[in-house]
């Protein structure tokens, strides 16, 4: 090509906002990928877990001789094996336990040839126990000489936080309206297809390999460390496709650390996986909390004040849980203008299974509570909703009590497209009119919105990403990240960046990002981070690469400076697209020149966030971003079924990326979140799961999948890639609200202890009827 | 932890009822309950597993006599997609449609579901309203024996029937419903597809210038087996299908329907559905 004058022009085409499959999607299709799930090493053996059956108990004797001598069975263990190996953020928990403090505690571990046989061992172990009384809501744990889970824990007492922001006396006296409630978020879990699974393997100088499905594989070694007693330098962290992980694989769980036992203790490779009712049992939840929320306004609908005291579930062990309360608390402060917010949150343990991520990380339960209220003021105020959300809607540049920085705020764009494109103001009217009249079926719609990080969240010290990047002689992009992909389709955006910046086809980029001892440093896959944080990487490593290409080739092709680009495979000049040289010519003339040069470049890019601190006040996201949903639905007043006809989604997503990847996020998003609302539901009793099954545990199926109307709202932010910010978690957090205004709507009740099942609304609708109306209490 | 040890599908029934003489064979058609109960460790396997899928003669559907007699390894899909069953029985096909899900319906057997019993499945209301009875085989001196049994009669309590351990359910048998006969059936749960039903409810009777007679209503859910609702059907027998008899059936569900609080459904929801759907099937048939 080079001085063919003749080559056509290569028109500049942008790929930012276009349609790109996911790379793995054909394998996945096709039943080639092979999950961790899949795996099978030589000589390895299958670990499995003895759990206790009981909520509280202490164990009198465990006897493991008759499984130790079973044939096939290469190693036992028992508390002893782990005593004093405790990990967890509080130092609570330990792989192996000596006392019961839930269900699911691990008391036993059996490495055998097969599963078969781990399976009979466990049977041959005998324990015996004294079951003690246990405590199983949050406020019988808080009571005064309530049975202590942890006895170095007084009271129950795990993790507290608090806000507070101006006078909250003033602003209630100042307040013509309040709203006053206790909503009650429920267990759910997160369902991963793909269920637990780790594999473990030291090799003879004591270093550790662990296959597993963790989203943050480097603090995953801190963390995993304390729990088997050996430095975090010694882990390298494998991570192969995996079934899903929604928040679920953010912290270290018992089975990890009881799989490298194994293997320490047998020198063979050992896996451990859960079947499905084990996963259910020892899986992590979603927090659950009581939450007593009140908000006030003044006449004209201008907010005043919002206060929220949330106790919460912790569980038996301090995961990931009861952490929630700091985004409960930018919630409760940032959702809408509030002037003065007073929060404060306690986690008491309970001997209930304990809670860990979960994608909306405590948005999800404070947003069913923000979301209500603010239905529920502006009918007391008797103003347009739409008209009193758009009256306390945040503005660019407006910063919230706790300091969270409204950069680029375009809130009142979602709610004004969102209503319209749903007909919304006329609905509603038209709805409520209806409501009382005789009728099986009635319609509502309800609009819900929320705030969330969309630039990461800075709760660890560093919220940045490590890239290293090469370009081979045949113009092969290799992408070496810290990005973690767990389904979410970093793969998908990190290649097309690397498409758009390098002008190369989207099949010759390369990513290698899941081999702790290979890919640099990342905090993890959380708080719809990986896009704006591994974007940014990305895109800094492309333009390094891209300035070392070009001016390589403007001195060998003696072009001027900056007059060139790279495009469609080839060196072109900017200005006309003429193509000078492919480019896989020009980095082989590059590498084999007189003073060679190969593209290999690195960065590390930390986003301009504060840490979150200890006292909360800080813009600890490097973006933040609104959601809206507005829900149709249709209520059988009779059966209480709640069919959701149609959802219409506006959301500040700053710029598209991969729209595919972004239409994906959101209809999975709202997929979870209609299961919170509707259906999914852990019924503990005692501390006993009673339904760990998909028959009587209800995810949302593809027929009850409503028709989805997004709308995507371009605030091009300034510090996100290309403008984009994080979208993945809203999806989740905005939807029950949303319901939950129809359902007020469409019947005149609420539900506030979720989900809203049809025996939930039945029975409400029922006792609403025996008292002789509407509720007016709300 | 019980091991299989011999595996057996025999393609003659005199072959089947043989190996199953000793009473100690598990039997195994679609496996759409066996294989989940055996996995979370409600059932055991014994050591003789006995596939009767492909005995000739135990499937299909005849629907052209006065009989209708459907073979006990008959598919949910079968019965869904049978021309002559949507004609006759309507009530039938109708359940067979909610039935959990497609894969399920291609795999589970109509006389899997009834030995299942439980007070869920979902194809026992319309057949306790459609009048059927059971045919029950077994090896008994030197030959094939059979015996026939009421549907209403063959329950006994949650996953047991009076079939003997030696006994194969053969075929499910019905007289031809009568042209005036109209039949409905309806359930519940939280989710249109793979539900368990909180409660179902099935009516089959004959209209006659406006007047109800050989009234049948059947429910699954509400009592340790599925029931016919003796009194609701007494409420409406010889009645003209009016506001006021169909009020004095609804009534008379809470003599008839005794449910629990169980994972699925609390008692009182299920009390509620059964009024729900006992009127909502009345007023249906009224207002055609």
């Amino acid at each position: 090509m080079e001085n063919n004058l003749t080559a056509a022009p290569i028109v500049k085409k942008t790929l930012i906002g276009q349609r790109v499959r996911k790379p793995d999607a054909p394998e996945k299709a096709t039943g080639k990928t092979r999950y961790i799930n899949d795996m099978v090493l030589p000589q390895m053996l299958i670990g499995k877990v003895l759990f206790a059956g009981r909520a509280h108990a202490r164990i009198i004797r465990i006897d493991t001789s008759a499984a130790e001598k079973l044939p096939g069975v290469y190693a036992v263990l028992t508390g002893k094996d782990a005593a004093g190996l405790k990990f967890g953020f509080v130092r609570d928990n330990v792989a192996l336990k000596d006392q019961v403090r839930c269900e699911h505690d691990e008391i036993a571990a059996v490495a055998a040839e097969t599963e078969e046989i781990a399976r009979r061992a466990l049977l041959l172990i005998e324990v015996e126990y004294e079951d003690l009384p246990g405590v199983f809501t949050p406020e019988a744990g808080a009571l005064v000489g309530a049975p202590l889970v942890h006895q170095n824990f007084p009271g129950n007492k795990s993790l507290s936080f608090e806000f507070k922001h101006g006078d909250l006396a003033a602003a209630e006296a100042l307040s013509d309206y309040v709203v006053d409630n206790v909503f009650r978020p429920h267990h759910v879990t997160h369902c991963c297809m793909g269920t637990s699974c780790a594999i473990a393997d030291f090799d003879h100088n004591g270093k550790l390999t662990i296959w597993t499905q963790t989203q943050y594989p480097y603090n995953y070694k801190m963390d995993l460390a304390p729990a088997l007693g050996i430095s975090p330098g010694d882990i390298r962290v494998i991570q192969p496709p995996v079934g899903g992980a929604f928040g679920s694989k953010l912290d270290v769980y018992p089975y990890e650390p009881i799989a490298a036992l194994l293997a320490k203790k047998t020198g063979r490779p050992v896996k451990v996986i859960y079947s499905r009712e084990e996963e259910f049992k020892a899986a992590p939840t979603r927090q659950a909390a009581i939450i007593h929320m009140r908000t006030g306004c003044t006449r004209d609908g201008t907010l005043t004040f919002r206060s929220a005291d949330v106790l919460l579930d912790n569980g038996a062990y301090t995961s990931w849980g009861p952490t929630i309360p700091v985004i409960m608390m930018r919630t409760t402060s940032g959702h809408y203008r509030v002037p003065v917010v007073d929060f404060k949150a306690q986690a008491i343990y309970t001997n209930n299974p304990y809670a860990g991520s979960f994608r909306g990380y405590g948005n999800v339960q404070t947003t069913y509570a923000t979301a209500q209220q603010m239905d529920m003021l502006a009918d007391l105020v008797d103003i347009e909703p739409l008209e009193f959300h758009l009256k306390n809607a945040q503005k660019s540049g407006e910063v919230t009590p706790q300091k969270s920085f409204l950069r680029e705020c375009v809130l009142a764009e979602c709610l004004e497209t969102a209503a319209k494109a749903s007909d919304y103001s006329r609905k509603r009217k038209e709805y409520a009119a209806l409501r009382d009249l005789p009728g099986r079926y009635k319609k509502g719609i309800g609009l819900a919105s929320s705030i969330h990080n969309a630039g990461g969240a800075k709760i660890h010290k560093s919220d940045g990403i490590g890239t290293i990047l090469k370009v081979d002689d045949f113009a092969r992009v290799t992408v070496i990240t810290g990005a973690s992909e767990i389904g979410q389709g970093i793969d998908a955006v990190i290649t097309l960046i690397v498409a758009e910046e390098l002008g190369v086809p989207l099949e010759h980029v390369t990513i290698v990002n899941n081999d702790s001892d290979i890919a640099p440093w990342d905090v993890g896959v959380h708080a719809s981070r990986t896009t704006f944080i591994a974007g940014n990487g990305t895109r800094r490593a492309a333009r390094k690469a891209k300035e070392q290409i070009l001016n390589a080739a403007a001195k060998m092709l003696d072009e001027p400076a900056g007059t060139l680009e790279l495009r469609g495979g080839s060196v072109v000049r900017d200005n006309c697209g003429t193509p000078l040289i492919e480019l896989d010519r020009l980095l082989r003339r590059m590498h084999f020149q007189a003073e060679p040069e190969l593209v290999m470049v690195s960065d590390y890019y930390e986003p301009k966030s504060e840490p979150e601190g200890a006292k909360h006040i800080s813009d600890h996201s490097a973006a933040y971003s609104h959601a809206v949903h507005i829900a149709e639905i249709t209520v059988d007043t009779l059966t209480g079924e709640i069919k959701v006809d149609k959802v219409t989604v506006a959301q500040d997503v700053g710029r598209v990326i991969n729209r595919m990847g972004l239409e994906g996020q959101i209809e999975g998003g709202i997929a979870i979140g209609l299961g919170y609302a509707l259906s999914e539901n852990m019924r503990i009793e005692k501390g006993m799961l009673t339904n760990p099954c998909f028959r009587d545990y209800k995810l949302i199926t593809a027929p009850e999948m409503p028709p989805l109307d997004l709308h995507f709202i371009e605030s091009n932010c300034a510090e996100g890639p290309y403008g984009a910010k994080g979208v993945s978690e809203l999806p989740t957090i905005v939807i029950a609200p949303a319901i939950a205004n129809a359902l007020y709507n469409a019947t005149g009740v609420r539900i506030f202890n979720p989900p809203m099942s049809p025996e939930a609304v039945a029975r409400a609708i029922d006792e609403t009827r025996q008292a002789g109306g509407r509720r007016e209490s709300e | 932890m019980n091991e299989i040890e011999q595996y057996l599908a025999p393609r003659r029934l005199d072959e089947a009822l043989q190996a199953m003489a000793n009473g100690d064979a598990t039997v195994l058609c679609g496996g759409t309950d066996l294989a989940p109960q055996t996995e979370s460790g409600a059932r055991q396997y014994t050591a003789k597993l006995l596939n009767i899928r492909r005995i000739d003669g135990l499937g299909g559907i005849a629907a052209e006599t006065d009989q209708v007699r459907i073979g006990a390894v008959t598919t949910i899909s079968e019965i869904r997609c049978h021309p002559a069953l949507a004609e006759i029985a309507p009530v039938l096909v109708e359940a067979a449609e909610h039935f959990a899900s497609e894969q399920i319906r291609n795999a589970a057997s109509l006389g899997g579901n009834l030995c299942n019993a439980s007070p869920a499945g979902d194809m026992i209301p319309p057949l306790l309203v459609l009048g059927a009875s059971v045919e029950l085989a077994c090896w008994r001196g030197g030959a094939v024996q059979t015996r026939l049994i009421p549907l209403e009669r063959f329950f006994v309590s949650p996953g047991k029937t009076v079939k003997l351990p030696e006994e194969l359910l053969t075929a499910v048998v019905f007289d031809r419903p009568a042209a005036d006969f109209v039949g409905k059936f309806r359930k519940s749960g939280p989710r249109p597809a793979l539900e368990i039903s909180t409660v179902s409810l099935a009516l089959g009777a004959r209209i006659a210038d406006g007047l109800l007679s050989n009234v049948r209503v059947a429910m699954g859910s509400v009592a340790p087996t599925p029931l016919r609702a003796r009194h609701v059907e007494a409420a409406l027998e010889g009645k003209p299908l009016d506001a006021a008899s169909i009020a004095a059936a609804v009534a008379a569900t809470a003599e008839d329907a005794k449910p629990i609080d169980d994972v699925r459904a609390s008692a009182w929801y299920r009390s509620h559905l059964v009024r729900v759907f006992l009127e909502e099937v009345l007023n249906d048939v009224r207002g055609n």
